[in-house]
């Protein structure tokens, strides 16, 4: 079993972090809300980016304990295909969406590196800007899921105490504890542009990780000082699977966390997805959270065919749809942003730099 | 007495006998030779090279040394 | 110990001490022994008959425990930097470079494109490559990624005495640095010393203000005890600056609805 790295528990910068987040803490969550605002209207202004997920298919060989589409549960499993890719894009396209995140399971034969890659371009050919949230990948893989035109890639280590982490996953290839931590540094590697890292609250101490988030952010932030990077808070909501978390978050300490990775991470995107409620999302709005997912749809494709009675991997609270959310955006002044992003620049980054302007490989 | 040589020390013009080496140079010049680096043409000529290292007609010389600086 | 590391060498001294501009070398050389400084940065000059007394290798290297740091200082080039450091550690045997291309000589601000390429180079070659440049926390890091063994940002023009004015960008490049920062030129008083040191620098290069100063080797020592008590404080965990945004009305209560 590979050895933690040092950085995972260096201390020597995640004093202000640990003082924000501490249950005495000497900040009042008043106090926080204020200098998390101010420093978002500073760096990020009154605008709020907009993207929507689109899962791509459900096949699983991983047991997480906490996950609606663990292998052992019953839930009917289903692939897009890439007419089904096409009509769903074009249904999002139709609401306004031009930022998606495409999402698979573990890498299965049924959705394997070869299928993603395959999604990606037709994606690209659709949206101004891809993600995607998928399997842990090589270099090599990344760098050609950056060359078809993948900017984002975001992977959730979900809990960074070791014990918890592997307790919950069960079997399958996330149990590698050691290679999920060193995917983003892959991804990055492999020349994608911006990594979203992300626990998820309520399967461990949430402070504990929170500072190991943070210490994961900075310390991939030292070598590959290019990147962009993000931070959601997916926090454990009810599921088809009934999984309760040990370490419940309320809102009020998810606001917390909020605040205070806002201030230590002045310049760091912060999402929020649908599984908060509408008036959680609307209050962070402004106050810090600068990036929102919008109509999502949590069953295998769904925005062509929204009668889908089928459970998704979380259950969605908030569900207005774009028009409505936008309105609740610009009635506290914000602006809803859609495109954010210019397809120009989604060739991939040559991490050591040279003057030169890479040539993009031709995406097969 | 046969023609002196002409070396630039320095960037400056300077009669030497010919067939002097680099550490007759530095005799002549009155330097100990510790504490210079000398630099023939571009080329770095190393102490346990000195003595052997003969200097031609139109050598550019250069002696350097650490004085104060921050 | 809170040592500091450089390739196989290591100091107790976070204060490195420049020899210019003293009114003689006596004086100088009493500085650094006060200072308890390690490393020294010499410039190469022409060796000149009728001022051999200013040859410094010798009473230099006669202190116990001191370290060189030449610098290139002069040239204008890389080529010129990269020759200079080659001469340099002929004469030195040290592995230290200080790149210092300033091709204008009203401001001395150093030239970002040469010191890249000269640094580049010589980093390849081996040296310990100390970059003096403005503080720029990109150019920062393109050194760190080219084999630097740390950047030296100017706090405010060689000689000039205006202190940190650079301490905005300094903090950027501290905190997104993976190599020491040290804090080169400008420092006027051990104070300014200190800050730097809690700000997280990782040593100070104080040359104007010691050899000016009306007791030289008095100041050497001031600025020495700075840079040891700033350090202290930056380990110790200094107290946050609290933020100073106040909203109008709650911006939180929202939350208690829920």
């Amino acid at each position: 079993m590979r050895v933690s790295p040092e950085w995972l528990t260096d201390n020597r910068d995640t004093a202000a972090l640990a003082a924000m987040l501490a249950p005495d803490s000497l900040f009042s969550l008043e106090t926080l809300a204020a200098e998390s605002r101010a420093i978002t209207l500073r760096r990020f202004g009154q605008t709020m980016t907009l993207y929507a997920p689109l899962y791509l298919s459900n096949y699983c060989s991983s047991g997480c304990a906490y996950c609606g589409f663990a292998s052992d549960r019953t839930t009917p499993r289903h692939r897009l295909e890439p007419d089904d890719i096409r009509q769903e894009l074009n249904a999002m396209k139709k609401i306004g969406i031009s930022d998606i995140l495409l999402l698979t399971g573990e890498r299965t034969a049924a959705a394997d590196f070869e299928y993603l890659q395959q999604s990606v371009a037709i994606a690209a050919q659709e949206m101004q800007r891809v993600s995607v949230e998928a399997f842990p990948m090589s270099v090599s893989e990344y760098r050609k899921l950056a060359d078809c035109g993948c900017t984002g890639i975001t992977i959730y280590q979900e809990t960074y105490n070791r014990q918890r982490y592997k307790t919950l996953h069960r079997w399958g290839p996330k149990k590698d504890f050691i290679d999920r931590l060193e995917t983003p540094a892959r991804a990055l590697e492999g020349g994608i542009k911006t990594v979203g890292l992300g626990v998820l609250l309520g399967l461990s101490d949430p402070v504990e990780d929170a500072l190991s988030l943070y210490r994961h952010l900075r310390h991939l932030g030292h070598t590959y000082w290019r990147a962009g990077m993000s931070v959601s808070f997916p926090r454990m909501r009810p599921q088809t699977g009934g999984y309760e978390p040990p370490f419940p978050v309320d809102h009020h300490l998810l606001a917390r966390m909020i605040f205070a990775f806002r201030i230590s991470l002045p310049d760091t995107e912060l999402v929020l997805s649908t599984r908060e409620s509408a008036a959680f999302r609307d209050g962070m709005a402004g106050l810090g959270i600068t990036r929102m997912s919008i109509e999502s749809r949590t069953t295998v494709g769904g925005y062509h065919d929204p009668g889908n009675q089928e459970k998704g991997q979380f259950d969605i609270c908030d569900d207005r749809t774009a028009k409505e959310f936008c309105t609740a955006l610009r009635t506290k002044n914000i602006e809803p942003v859609f495109k954010n992003w210019e397809p120009a620049y989604n060739g991939p980054v040559s991490p050591n730099s040279s003057p030169a302007i890479p040539e993009t490989q031709p995406c097969h | 007495m046969s023609q002196m040589i002409t070396i630039e020390l320095n960037g400056e013009q300077q009669p030497f006998p010919p067939g002097s080496s680099v550490s007759d140079l530095l005799a002549i010049i009155g330097s100990d030779g510790k504490s210079v680096a000398v630099v023939v043409n571009e080329q770095i000529i190393r102490p346990e090279n000195r003595l052997s290292h003969l200097l031609q007609e139109g050598d550019r010389v250069e002696l350097l040394m650490f004085a104060g600086g921050g | 110990m809170d040592l500091l590391h450089f390739g196989s060498y290591t100091f107790s001294s976070r204060l490195i001490l420049g020899t210019g501009k003293f009114s003689n070398s006596t004086v100088m050389l009493d500085a650094v022994r006060s200072s308890g400084a390690q490393l020294v940065t010499v410039a190469l000059r022409r060796f000149n008959r009728e001022q051999a007394e200013d040859d410094l290798f010798g009473p230099l290297s006669a202190i116990k425990g001191i370290t060189l740091m030449p610098n290139t200082s002069g040239a204008s080039t890389a080529s010129e930097a990269v020759r200079a450091a080659h001469i340099a550690r002929e004469l030195s045997g040290s592995p230290f470079i200080k790149v210092e291309i300033h091709p204008n000589p009203q401001h001395l601000m150093p030239d970002p494109i040469e010191t890249f390429e000269a640094s580049r180079i010589l980093a390849k070659e081996g040296f310990l490559v100390m970059p003096y440049i403005a503080a720029d926390p990109v150019l920062a890091k393109r050194l760190e990624e080219v084999g630097c063994a740390s950047v030296m940002p100017l706090g405010s023009a060689i000689g000039s005495g205006q202190g940190l004015a650079t301490s905005e960008m300094l903090n950027i490049i501290i905190r997104e640095s993976g190599i020491p920062v040290i804090v080169d030129a400008g420092l006027r008083s051990p104070s300014e010393a200190a800050h730097a040191m809690e700000m997280g620098c990782e040593a100070v290069l104080v040359n104007s203000a010691v050899a000016v100063a009306g007791n030289p080797p008095a100041m050497a020592e001031a600025f020495a005890e700075a840079v040891v008590a700033g350090r202290k404080a930056f380990r110790s965990g200094l107290m946050q600056k609290s933020g100073s945004a106040i909203a109008t009305s709650p911006l939180t209560s929202f939350l208690g609805t829920l």
